[in-house]
């Protein structure tokens, strides 16, 4: 119960964060997802079958306070939530999220979640669908992949303590 | 049996689980539209502007260079347009006189001020502290000094929601302010164009683009922006013409909701004809 509550604390404030200080680090438009960093994590903590829900909560919650289609970001984090599941290793919890592991798994389950995510959105604007999906992914998930790496130092200094 | 299936379950769950929640996720997509979601929308929008509210000091710190650069420029501008409106008010009236026009009433003005931005991706919007209560209704204009800015689409009590005109929703009715060249101001989502334009018409590079007669939602002549750069298309009649907006949505914090609500004896008609030729 304890865990679940803390859990709602932290993407709240991760919302928060999403919503107020990440457009101030908006690189041509282009912003990282912090919530899908929180969904890697507990994918990686947690396994699958509670990320899968986790993520669809939390998509839900970012479709609630956003003015983009409703159900989307409920859909590409259900998605991206699955996807990180498989990585899950129970025996190996601090070692994927304290190396180069678990930018991968970020960048893996951000290329599937924000390909689903503009290929979707970009339907029935003049743009070519596939081509601005390609390019909004690639900038996306890099600069996701990049603050990434912020919990992932921060885990593998815990464990080489 | 009923065994047997609930050992498949467990064996499946995760795809189960999956296969679920995506239906589920495409059912909420296909109820976007619905004015109950929509109200829904609008109160966690507002929440969360209520907390994004007492938080907008520290980007307003960060701003605070560049924003006093801005309005020294603004200031500038302002009081050389200033100079001019004085000459143009005095001529206008001697003209006015002469023909025997009736003024028209300037419509009254509400101040707001943006709480939260929405300017990463297609469907661009902004949440503004103003609502219901200080007389602002979905559909009214919104402006600033430096032009149109977007249309009120949401309204709480306290806060409403506006579409500006980076959203592929927004259409308007505009015109060229030098040749009155007419076409649907719209975001593809990469541009800001004026569509309905034949290659034949009078648009150049630097004409300045005004909201025209004919929209039933924006008064005439507020500035919106300017022609920045003309696209032949092969094989097409039309050419593209790309706007660059005259309001700078980055550094946006107060705008001015004109108080303009459509005419609905007009609407209704226009409706209803429409309906006529298009059962």
């Amino acid at each position: 119960m304890e865990r679940h509550l803390r859990s709602i604390l932290i993407v709240l404030g991760l919302l928060l964060l999403q919503t107020t200080f990440v457009p101030l680090l908006s690189l041509g438009g282009t912003v990282p997802d912090l919530l899908l960093i929180w969904v890697v994590y507990t994918a990686l903590r947690r396994g699958q079958v509670e990320t899968t829900i986790a993520g669809f909560l939390v998509g839900l919650l970012q479709d609630l306070v956003s003015t983009q289609l409703f159900g989307l970001a409920a859909l590409s984090k259900t998605v991206a939530g699955f996807l990180a599941g498989y990585f899950y290793n129970e025996n190996k919890i601090d070692q994927t999220l304290g190396t180069y592991r678990f930018l991968l798994v970020v960048g893996s389950c951000s290329i599937a979640h924000d390909a689903i995510y503009f290929l979707i959105f970009l339907q029935g604007t003049d743009v070519s669908p596939i081509l601005a999906a390609t390019q909004f992914t690639l900038a996306t998930t890099a600069y996701t992949m990049a603050v990434s790496a912020l919990p992932m130092f921060a885990f593998s200094r815990r464990l080489a303590t | 049996m009923l065994e047997r299936l609930y050992n498949l379950f467990l064996q499946f769950r995760e795809y189960v689980l999956l296969a679920g929640l995506i239906v589920l996720s495409l059912i909420l997509l296909s109820l976007n539209d619905k004015p109950q979601v929509r109200r829904i929308r609008t109160i966690a929008t507002v929440a969360m502007g209520v907390v994004q509210n007492q938080l907008s000091f520290i980007p307003r710190y960060f701003q605070l260079k560049g924003e006093n650069e801005a309005l020294r420029r603004v200031n500038m501008e302002l009081a050389d347009e200033a100079s001019r409106l004085r000459e143009a008010k005095l001529e206008n009236i001697r003209l006015r006189s002469l023909l025997g026009l009736k003024g028209q009433s300037s419509r009254p003005l509400i101040t707001a001020n943006v709480v939260s931005k929405n300017l990463t991706l297609l469907r661009n919007s902004l949440t503004l502290d103003v609502g219901n209560a200080d007389g602002v209704k979905p559909s009214m204009p919104v402006l600033s000094e430096s032009g149109l800015v977007g249309v009120i689409v949401a309204a709480s009590d306290n806060y409403s929601i506006a579409n500006i005109l980076l959203n592929t929703e927004f259409r308007a009715s505009a015109k060229i302010q030098r040749s009155r060249v007419d076409g649907i101001l719209a975001w593809n989502g990469q541009h800001l164009t004026l569509k309905n334009i034949a290659k034949t018409l009078d648009v150049k590079p630097g004409d300045v683009l005004v909201t025209s007669d004919y929209s039933s939602t924006y008064p005439p002549d507020i500035r919106i922006g300017i022609i920045s750069s003309l696209r032949e298309e092969r094989g097409s009649l039309f050419r593209e013409v790309i706007v660059t907006p005259g309001v700078d949505f980055v550094r946006l914090e107060q705008v001015f909701i004109l108080t303009a609500v459509p005419d609905s004896e007009k609407v209704a008609l226009e409706k209803k004809v429409t309906q006529l030729f298009n059962p």
